[in-house]
């Protein structure tokens, strides 16, 4: 018995759906998760069975997490005086660090990266040939390095501070700015600049107020991608700086080693804070991260 | 700026040199630029990696450790303090089973998890790069792993299967037994446990990338290929997955490398345990420097780890490479609408 096209089209599309969602619930339950527990009183944390949607909702974890620094301080006398400074818990110094360091470093990538770009697009300045070696400070993993780099940050001041981990964010991403400003380069046409350089503009004047200006929803996007990658570094800020200038990631994973045990709903509710600005970004700039993850190889 | 010969007119000599010196002017004006955009690059390097780079050598060849310093918080007392031991430290690495096993699970890591992230990646994009109803809300749904935290994933990772956690109860609901599995924990288990969570974490980078690779196939192969009466089967494997070998193997390069300096998740759940289970490169390398103190194994290790890396990283290059050639013809074939 053999079926018609349009039976054909309805069974696979029957499946199709299937497929999907059983996908979407893989994707969508770890989420629902940390949201869902994130509202949960203690007691319904570790109880069995679990509790799925709690009938208790509360905002305690979202306000001890951002508010109560000493719940889990060790320290007796830093815990009375209600001392931030000492405190194990210093979720908004680590929401500033996080992003002074993740924008200051993303922000120079893509500024020195996209003028080498222009080099590279317009004049070959870099061959191909060095253009995937600049990969390597990408995809050699930075744990090869970091033992001698913090110790000769600790020599030239630079162990536990903002500029510190800045520069090897810089560094780092890089490869990234490179070649993702570069392939939205590559796209504009080039009259214009010619113009602008009959009409005599220097190249940085060029460079400026033509070019980059052509390519600005190319640059946002690329800022907007390696500020993802950055912001959710660990082993760099946790090796680099820890004490003085702690980043959001090192801040979770301080809930993880204190001393009251596993705290699953002030974790949850510092993870959604974490994640709530990398998925609002992520989502602004789906259409271009596939050109951002595959360094500008892939385009849609 | 003087007119040149654009309508064709033959130049007088005087011209010709005229132009000459341009060009000149124009290559030296080029060079200069390119050493101004470079120089704070080149700077960054020589002041940060390079010495870096020199400490590293140092400290392979000379024994030290952080306990043998001191108090001495000066520089200085690092040289002081360390003793010339030549190759000593690399045989002895070359001879360390426990860097030998974490070799083995770091590439069986590497591999399993690039292998599951592009089978459901791909799979998911063959279901949906034609459009349905739905597409974009299940293409948002789907990205959404790779937008989070890893060390976010890690954490809520832990809740979900944690003993009295949420999948156990599942699977108790589903078999009718109470199921009470260490996903974690257990030897046996723990490195597929992490691999899972780096598969859930990043097929939505070989989603992406396989979606864009797939929207961006010509058309006309495939449907010269169905006027001849080939089977839907032969079509995929002798006209898409052919025409897609690039994107493949980018999917499957970039993913590799990335898999290969896992740290964040597998570091804050198991710190390399239970036992070694998950103790791959960059945790025992993490262990070696900051856990024992082992500045100069630690040291050694990561040259031998380095040197390592580069070979897979420049093989991986060098593919890139050549795929590159194939994906620019690609896109200069068929333009891009975006």
């Amino acid at each position: 018995m053999s079926m018609t096209m349009t039976q054909k089209r309805n069974v696979f599309s029957v499946f199709r759906y299937f497929v999907l969602t059983i996908w979407l619930l893989i994707v969508a339950f770890p989420i629902f998760w940390m949201v869902s527990t994130s509202f949960k009183p203690d007691r319904e944390w570790f109880s069995w069975p679990p509790v799925y949607i709690t009938e208790n909702a509360t905002l305690q974890n979202y306000l001890t997490v951002w508010t109560d620094f000493n719940e889990y301080s060790t320290n007796e006398e830093t815990k009375e005086l209600g001392q931030y400074t000492q405190s194990l818990q210093r979720p908004w110094e680590a929401l500033g660090n996080s992003t002074l360091i993740a924008g200051i470093a993303t922000l120079l990538a893509v500024l020195f990266g996209s003028v080498l770009a222009y080099g590279v697009s317009r004049h070959q300045i870099l061959s191909e040939k060095r253009m995937f070696q600049l990969l390597m400070l990408r995809m050699v993993p930075p744990i090869v390095l970091i033992a001698p780099i913090s110790l000769w940050y600790r020599q030239i001041g630079l162990l536990d501070s903002i500029p510190g981990l800045v520069i090897l964010y810089f560094l780092t991403s890089l490869p990234y700015a490179v070649w993702m400003s570069k392939s939205f380069i590559d796209e504009v046409p080039r009259e214009m600049e010619h113009a602008a350089e009959i009409l005599g503009a220097s190249r940085w004047r060029t460079i400026w107020e033509v070019v980059l200006p052509l390519v600005r929803s190319g640059l946002v996007a690329t800022f907007l991608f390696i500020l993802i990658l950055t912001w959710s570094e660990y082993l760099l800020a946790l090796l680099l700086s820890k004490t003085d200038v702690l980043t959001l990631p090192i801040e979770l994973s301080k809930y993880q080693g204190s001393t009251e045990g596993r705290v699953y709903g002030r974790q949850a509710a510092l993870s959604v804070g974490i994640t709530i600005p990398l998925v609002f970004v992520g989502l602004l700039i789906r259409k271009h991260l596939a050109r951002g993850f595959s360094f500008g190889m892939v385009r849609r | 700026m003087t007119a040149t010969t654009l309508n064709g007119q033959v130049d007088p000599p005087q011209n010709i040199k005229a132009r000459k010196g341009r060009e000149a002017n124009k290559a030296q004006g080029i060079r200069r630029f390119k050493w101004t955009v470079l120089s704070p690059f080149l700077a960054l390097m020589a002041f940060i990696l390079v010495p870096a780079l020199l400490l590293q050598v140092f400290f392979s060849f000379f024994q030290f450790s952080i306990f043998d310093a001191g108090d001495s918080d000066s520089f200085m007392a690092y040289f002081e303090a360390s003793e010339f031991v030549g190759l000593d430290l690399f045989i002895d690495v070359f001879r360390d089973n426990r860097f030998g096993a974490a070799i083995i699970r770091s590439l069986l890591f590497a591999t399993g998890a690039t292998l599951g992230c592009f089978v459901f990646g791909f799979g998911l994009a063959l279901l949906m790069y034609r459009p349905f109803r739905g597409q974009a809300l299940y293409y948002i749904f789907f990205i959404l792993p790779m937008l989070t935290v890893p060390i976010v994933i890690a954490y809520t990772g832990e809740m979900i299967l944690y003993q009295n956690g949420p999948l156990n109860d599942i699977l108790s609901r589903l078999s009718g037994l109470r199921v009470e599995a260490q996903f974690l924990y257990k030897k046996e288990v723990a490195l597929t446990t992490i691999m899972a969570l780096e598969i859930w974490n990043w097929t939505p980078f070989s989603f992406i990338i396989m979606m864009a690779g797939l929207a961006a196939l010509p058309k006309e192969p495939q449907e010269a290929a169905k006027i001849l009466g080939a089977s839907k089967w032969r079509i995929f494997w002798e006209i898409q997955v052919p025409l897609l070998r690039p994107v493949i193997m980018l999917a499957l390069i970039l993913r590799f490398l990335e898999a290969m300096a896992e740290f964040p998740k597998t570091w804050s759940l198991l710190q390399g345990g239970p036992g070694s289970a998950t103790e791959t490169i960059p945790v025992y390398i993490f262990l070696t420097t900051w856990q024992y103190f082992d500045i100069s194994y630690g040291a050694a290790l990561s040259y031998v780890v380095l040197v390592l890396m580069m070979g897979i990283v420049m093989a991986g290059i060098y593919l890139l490479r050549r795929e590159k050639k194939s994906l620019d013809e690609m896109y200069m074939a068929k333009p891009s609408e975006g």
